[in-house]
């Protein structure tokens, strides 16, 4: 594979400084976006652990009918914890650190628009982290679960503290992730490399930018919500206390507007990944560029017109259900025609199964089947009977943990070498996917029939009913599983970094411009840019006598 | 363009605004749902303290007015900067930072007297709604008295005169601080009379 | 017992619902097969192999784009019409003037369940006849609760502040099970509901037997020194027997405890010696229920379970 060559009249930038001051400093001082990313994902990575040891409790206590292992004060927290700790401690920040670090580095920038707020946003993350587990040390963590109905949040029936940890934890974690969505959308709006049109963007850069408006417009609402909660719990208010006159639906309201961008917000930069990877290794260019880029246009507009559909079964009445079920169906599409986009790409390719490409596939089935559970619910006279169900829980690890894991799966070994200067064991990575496409499947596809058959969610335990012990047992087994797989995945980023094979600027023979620097890139990202003047500049200069361009894309 | 290859650093004061504007709009959001809670409840409670009986739009009215003074204010103290005026930018800042206060004062005077009529945050549901809303403009007006100040104080140096972008920004917040303030007066001091 | 699913259904109101969710699975099981089978497809037939040219770079085709997402949208028309039949047959629109049959209230963590015409009192089990559209009002007393038995039709979130109608019935005698389906709390999972359809004239039977009060003529010693305790300890505080205290709310109704299947809704099955273990000690059997553990002796445990077990 040829090297990126240099271009005629080029100017150099100027040489990074040496810095002189020790390691640990450099890093918790730091304004580079790079180094802040990495700082971000490894914040994710943590509180994944966490996540990921909470849901392995919560299956050892569902294992058996009548478990004691956890009391169901216990339980409840664990569940609670879990849930706030893979959506806001998780999901999001490693979908955040992986666009910090990305994002200049494709747009062809060098550093973030303000890099102070970078660091700002960042650090509130941890300590936002920090704040929401000190809670169990400070009488007991949160457990009203992660989207904490009100009056059950109230003080009258959640006397401990930890929903007050909650409130306050989320406001902090809230105002991070808008003063990063601030700080995204500026770059990519003011930092294009000369060449790099809106139209040329990345489609990760460009979901990416779509995201961060949604962040801009729905964790205010959150930050809203819980203010009023906290006035209620701390100050003796009277907004969500059924008791004197509050209103338990204005919360649901509330968090759901909130709420319901936030799982697009989640899966957005997932689908923007996806849109990397498979071209990528199916040395074609996106099937479709414009329709991707308008559908995801389209999901984040109606993503704030569906938000009751979490509410079906609260009495709205008919004619409000009607509405946000249509709504709710017509959000499938933009959706789900993605698919067929990424499906498109890889048809007529010549496919590399890298680890990358395996998840990215991976992904493309798990999803679907996330997805039309989730049309399901839009039916909602099926909602009416399977709603705050397993069947629901199934569903919703589908798009959050097939779709966004999975795709963030596929994006790490995709850009690990970039970002660290070394490739992840191939044959490491291939035993992580397998295994964890077998432990996944084997812990949620059955909740689809657990559900079916009659299991609430949120339950500390169950009656020895036919099928549910079973069942759940399997769900146990697949959950371990999944850990295995995540062992793996970790003792494979450890053997990497300790002596791992070197990467180079383009391991991959990709296209766009991360991939046009160093692995991984100097202070300032790019010594030299490559002319911009398509969406592929790398393809272009590999392909002379067929750029993009010629084809006016 | 398009044979170029070095990169560019637009200049600093557009991504100061840009931020700015957008961090205005999550604002916006964020007060549009303390709105919302407020008009939800409004009329809700037969009995007890309400807007109606327990407000003085007259009064708050007359602040109000050097609220929006300040907006006044601090748009010619931009247009004086701009033009290079800096004694009449100090003039025009201090101007708003004053008129800012007074409104505060106004606020204050307000909550003291609710407090004394035992019309609080948990008294009832206007209390609970009509604080909140209130007090987290009152908040904004106070971050944005500080900004201001800091602006003031360094107007008076030479070195470290305050640059066009941040003058801009910060009045860019000033402004949408006043502006939020014409929302709230209007749906919780004049709709309360209709 | 089965718990019973959407998917068998036993009531004219949870039958559409089965039907749309058969036609919704089997168009969601086809589109999975079709993009499995093409991603599957592709996977094999695409891969790359040594030595073979580099791929055709296709851009898109406008067309193709297009149908692809028009089709989606008409079946999901379909799909929506078919929601909208499904909706009115699984929900029947209630009249103005149509008075509810039935209150039921959710409290942490047991159901409240009251006849508006006989004033039968129940607590998680009830009876109902075969055949009869019952007009359900749902209330909370606390938190949000939900009412789910799935073989009978929707589920009904009780919110504080915010009643509900919903509509119950049953076409064939049985016991249907239920379940609590919103997060109410410490005990949210053993908020188990049994709804006991029967013919109309063992209905009836049942109401009447509802509403006497047990007598207290055949009563041991034990019993009636039971008796005694319940009223010096102050249970009816929180627990009302017909006839001899008034209904509090606070905790369900006991005038017919024994003839109940379930003890505390649903964790335990009601036996003399589950009642006696829930006694000694309330807390152990229901973590955070609001029955305090009242340090009852041995002996105290025995005459109150001789006198419960006398409330048929």
């Amino acid at each position: 594979m040829s090297d990126v060559p240099v271009t005629v009249g080029a100017q150099t930038l100027p040489l990074t400084k040496r810095e002189h001051t020790s390691s640990m400093l450099r890093w918790v001082a730091t304004v580079d976006h790079k180094k802040i990313g990495i700082m971000y994902l490894v914040t994710s990575l943590i509180f994944f652990a966490a996540g990921g040891i909470e849901a392995l409790l919560m299956r050892i206590q569902l294992a058996v009918p009548g478990n004691s292992f956890l009391s169901p004060n216990a339980y409840n927290q664990i569940f609670t914890m879990h849930g706030t700790t893979m959506i806001f401690l998780v999901a999001m920040p490693v979908l955040t650190g992986m666009a910090n670090y990305l994002v200049p580095l494709m747009i062809g920038a060098k550093d973030v628009a303000l890099p102070r707020m970078n660091a700002l946003s960042l650090w509130l993350l941890v300590f936002g982290g920090l704040f929401l587990y000190f809670s169990f040390l400070a009488g007991g963590a949160p457990s009203a679960g992660w989207f904490s109905y009100a009056p059950l949040s109230e003080k009258a029936y959640s006397s401990s503290q930890g929903l007050d940890y909650y409130a306050l934890g989320l406001f902090i974690l809230g105002i991070g992730s808008i003063v990063a969505a601030i700080n995204l959308i500026a770059t990519i709006i003011l930092f294009r490399a000369p060449g790099m049109s809106i139209r040329r963007l990345p489609l990760f850069v460009w979901m990416v930018l779509i995201t961060q408006f949604l962040i801009l417009l729905a964790l205010p609402a959150l930050n809203a919500s819980l203010s009023m909660l906290l006035i209620d719990r701390l100050l003796n208010a009277h907004f969500f206390v059924t008791a004197s006159g509050g209103s338990a639906l204005l919360w649901q309201h509330f968090f759901w507007a909130f709420g319901h961008p936030e799982v697009y917000i989640v899966v957005l930069p997932a689908f923007g990944m996806i849109s990397e990877v498979i071209p990528v290794f199916s040395g074609k260019v996106i099937y479709g560029y414009e329709f991707v880029a308008a559908s995801t246009v389209a999901i984040a507009v109606l993503s704030f017109l569906v938000w009751a559909h979490h509410m079906f079964a609260v009495g709205m009445g008919h004619p409000i259900d009607t509405i946000f079920a249509i709504g709710s169906m017509l959000i499938a599409v933009p959706t789900g025609v993605k698919i067929f986009n990424w499906i498109a790409t890889m048809w007529g390719g010549a496919i590399r199964f890298t680890t990358a490409m395996l998840f990215a596939v991976g992904f493309l089935v798990m999803f679907t089947i996330g997805g039309l559970s989730g049309v399901s619910f839009a039916a909602f006279p099926i909602d009416w009977q399977v709603t705050d169900t397993y069947y629901l829980v199934a569903h919703l690890h589908y798009v959050l943990f097939g779709g966004t894991i999975f795709a963030v799966s596929s994006g790490i070994y995709y850009w690990f070498p970039k970002i660290t200067g070394r490739l992840l064991s191939e044959k490491f990575g291939k035993a992580h996917f397998w295994i964890m496409l077998v432990g996944f499947n084997l812990t949620f596809f059955d909740q689809h029939f657990l559900g079916i058959i009659g299991m609430p969610r949120r339950v500390f335990t169950y009656p020895n009913l036919p099928g549910w012990g079973t069942m759940n047992m399997i769900s146990t087994i697949g959950a371990f599983i999944m850990g295995i797989a995540v062992m793996l995945f970790l003792w494979n980023i450890l053997i990497t970094l300790l002596q791992g094979e070197i990467a180079g600027d383009n391991p991959w023979n990709a296209w766009t411009l991360e991939w046009a620097t160093t692995s991984p890139p100097p202070e300032e990202n790019f010594e030299l840019l490559p002319p911009i003047r398509s969406r592929r500049p790398l393809w272009d200069l590999a392909h002379p006598e067929n750029p993009d361009w010629k084809h006016g894309r | 363009m398009d044979a170029e290859n070095t990169i560019e650093q637009f200049a600093i004061s557009d991504e100061n605004r840009l931020a700015m504007i957008l961090f205005v709009i999550s604002e916006a959001v964020f007060f549009l749902f303390l709105i919302i809670a407020y008009v939800f409840f409004h009329g809700a409670e037969k009995t007890g303290p309400s807007a109606a009986n327990s407000l003085n739009p007259w009064k708050t009215g007359a602040f109000t007015v050097a609220l929006l003074s300040s907006s006044f204010t601090m748009w010619r103290a931009e247009k004086s900067y701009t033009r290079g005026q800096f004694h009449a930018f100090r003039n025009w800042l201090a101007a708003t930072i004053a008129l800012g206060a007074i409104f505060m004062f106004g606020q204050g005077r307000e909550y003291l007297g609710l407090y004394r009529a035992n019309v609080t945050v948990n008294r009832n549901l206007f209390g609970s709604s009509f604080f909140t809303l209130t007090g987290f403009h009152g908040l904004h007006v106070i971050l944005g008295l500080i900004a201001l100040l800091v602006l003031f104080a360094l107007a008076f140096t030479r070195s470290e005169r305050p640059r066009e972008s941040a003058v801009r920004t910060i009045a860019l917040y000033w402004h949408f601080v006043d502006w939020v303030w014409v929302v709230i007066f209007s749906l919780v001091y004049l709709w309360a009379v209709l | 017992m089965q718990n019973g699913s959407p998917f068998t259904p036993a009531s004219t109101l949870a039958q559409p619902i089965a039907h749309l969710f058969v036609v919704v699975g089997m168009v969601m099981i086809a589109i999975l097969l079709l993009v499995t089978a093409l991603v599957l497809y592709a996977s094999f037939r695409y891969r790359y192999r040594p030595g073979a040219r580099e791929p055709h770079q296709e851009f898109g085709r406008r067309g193709l784009e297009i149908a692809w997402t028009v089709a989606p949208l008409i079946l999901l028309v379909y799909i929506f019409t078919i929601t909208v039949h499904a909706m009115h047959r699984a929900d029947p629109e209630v009249s103005q003037n149509r008075l509810p049959d039935m209150l039921i209230v959710g409290h942490q963590w047991w159901w409240e369940a009251r006849y508006l015409d006989s004033h039968v009192l129940a607590a998680n089990e009830i009876h109902i006849p075969t055949g009869k559209l019952f007009l359900v009002r749902l209330e909370s007393a606390d938190v949000i609760h939900d009412w789910w038995v799935p073989q009978l039709g929707r589920k009904m979130d009780a919110v504080p502040g915010h009643p509900n109608l919903f509509w119950l019935e049953a076409d064939a005698p049985g016991t249907y099970l239920g379940t609590c389906a919103e997060y109410c709390g410490a005990e949210h999972a053993w908020m188990r509901i049994r709804v006991i359809a029967e013919p109309q004239v063992a209905f009836e039977g049942w109401t009447a037997q509802q509403l006497a009060i047990p007598s207290t003529a055949a009563m041991s010693a034990d019993a009636k020194d039971g008796e005694k305790l319940f009223q010096k300890l102050t249970c009816s505080n929180c627990h009302s027997v017909s006839g001899f205290t008034q209904d509090t709310g606070v905790g369900p109704n006991l005038t017919h405890i024994a003839g109940r299947e379930t003890l505390a809704a649903g964790v335990r099955t009601n036996t003399p010696e589950n009642l006696a273990k829930w006694l000694a000690n309330p807390q152990a059997v229901k973590p955070e229920s609001h029955m305090p553990n009242f340090q009852l002796t041995n002996e105290q445990v025995r005459y109150l379970t001789a006198y419960l077990e006398t409330l048929q």
